[in-house]
């Protein structure tokens, strides 16, 4: 084809980027500033603007044809969509609004068409047809990236949960205190039963208590994890010490017929410690204070 | 809030049936002990769903003619050949302590199994208020 059906775009593009730009971003901004002050670089957002009309001319000018032209996100136009999507959700923009970006373009973009070819309905809607086309996988590009930002946040704060939540606690010599806080999963069990066994072979802990007060529901996966980390730890020639289990706990236990037999067990982390203590030979002792 | 379902497919959909599960005994008004019976059960059968199935639908529903509340778990996975055997203590097919199915039958009231080799399984369990 010589004469690109598409070059009313083009031309438009060309010749009145500056007033779509503006027209584009008054509409974007007021929405965004009214919902989210102060998280909003207006200089940034209308450079970005500008790169992106830009981006948008040369995809229409550089394609011949009928068909609609094709975005990917390795493309100039979509790096730029995705970036600026994936900021938006790194602010915590909602998708709806972070959305809104491409859909208030396509409106500005169909209201100047509409006004520069009244005069040819077959030209309007072929423009027409390939702005949605393309705005419309523009879309679903931003979308993708609002999406993949989102999970990578929520994967590493998983993460750093994981992190936060096992840490193994040098109580006295060759006392360990291993306190359990939250669902013990998969992940996390094989995280607490390494930690646990490199801290009993690093502290020579000869006896370890497991505090369970924080664990919500005593299950046979739970008891599970449990069990195989106190034979580990005992494998290693620590006793283990377990405490903080609830009196429904105690209860639920004993109904699904699990039991931990090697285990001492004490119902407060307070007589865990005075056991352990007594196992390693040592005792607290009052010294003579305010109170008694 | 009459029923509440969850999509169990892993390990972190677990936690979520377990929290609705114990969310409405407490608002249904079953005593602590119990709510910790019922929470616990709801663990085993929804980890059951992607332990032996490739996932299911777990369901906590209120129960209004008599009053109580009633955990379905629904999945069509392999199906439970012997169920018999699997109510037995200790026996396990996936590794597993072998107490799970037994263990809901004894925190819950009542408990009935449907299943099909092939074609999946159908646990529904219920605890009188």
């Amino acid at each position: 084809m010589t004469t690109n059906s598409l070059a009313p775009i083009v031309t438009l593009l060309q010749q009145h980027r500056a007033a779509i730009s503006s027209e584009w971003m008054t509409e974007v901004l007021r929405v965004w500033m009214r919902l989210y002050p102060g998280l909003v670089n207006e200089d940034e957002l209308r450079r970005q603007a500008d790169a992106l009309l830009k981006e948008l001319g040369k995809l229409f000018s550089e394609h011949s044809g009928e068909a609609p032209p094709d975005i990917t996100g390795n493309s100039e136009l979509g790096e730029i969509a995705r970036e600026l999507s994936s900021e938006r959700a790194k602010k915590g923009f909602k998708p709806a609004d972070t959305a809104q970006y491409v859909i208030t373009l396509k409106n500005v973009l169909t209201q100047h068409l509409v006004r520069t070819l009244n005069e040819s309905p077959t030209s309007l809607t072929l423009c027409l047809r390939a702005v949605d086309d393309v705005l419309d996988r523009l879309s679903l590009l931003t979308f993708d990236a609002f999406v993949e930002t989102r999970e990578r946040v929520i994967a590493q704060q998983s993460l750093s949960l994981v992190e936060l939540s096992t840490p193994v606690i040098l109580l006295w010599n060759n006392v360990l205190l291993l306190p359990l806080i939250g669902v013990i999963d998969t992940v996390r069990a094989r995280q607490l039963t390494e930690r646990l066994l490199e801290s009993i072979t690093k502290h020579e802990a000869s006896v370890t208590l497991i505090d369970v007060t924080g664990v919500p529901v005593f299950d046979t996966s739970v008891a599970r994890h449990i069990m195989k980390a106190i034979d580990a730890a005992q494998l290693l020639g620590s006793r283990i010490v377990m405490t903080g289990i609830s009196p429904e706990g105690a209860q639920t236990l004993t109904k699904l017929g699990i039991s931990f037999a090697n285990v001492i067990s004490r119902a407060t982390l307070r007589a865990g410690l005075a056991e352990a203590l007594q196992l390693v030979g040592r005792r607290i002792e009052f010294t003579g204070g305010v109170h008694k | 809030m009459n029923k509440i379902s969850v999509y169990v497919a892993g390990e972190p959909n677990v936690a979520e049936a377990v929290r609705t599960a114990k969310l409405m005994a407490s608002e249904l008004g079953f005593a602590r002990i119990q709510a910790y019976y019922i929470a616990t059960a709801a663990s085993e059968l929804a980890a059951n769903l992607f332990i032996h199935a490739d996932g299911g639908m777990f369901e906590v529903s209120a129960l209004t003619d008599r009053p109580g509340l009633e955990l379905v778990v629904t999945d069509h996975g392999p199906g439970i050949a012997d169920i018999e055997k699997a109510l037995q203590d200790g026996y396990s097919t996936a590794g597993g302590l072998g107490c799970g199915l037994p263990g809901v039958q004894r925190l819950m009231d009542e408990m009935d199994i449907n299943s099909q080799p092939g074609q999946g399984t159908v646990v529904r369990a219920r605890k009188w208020l």
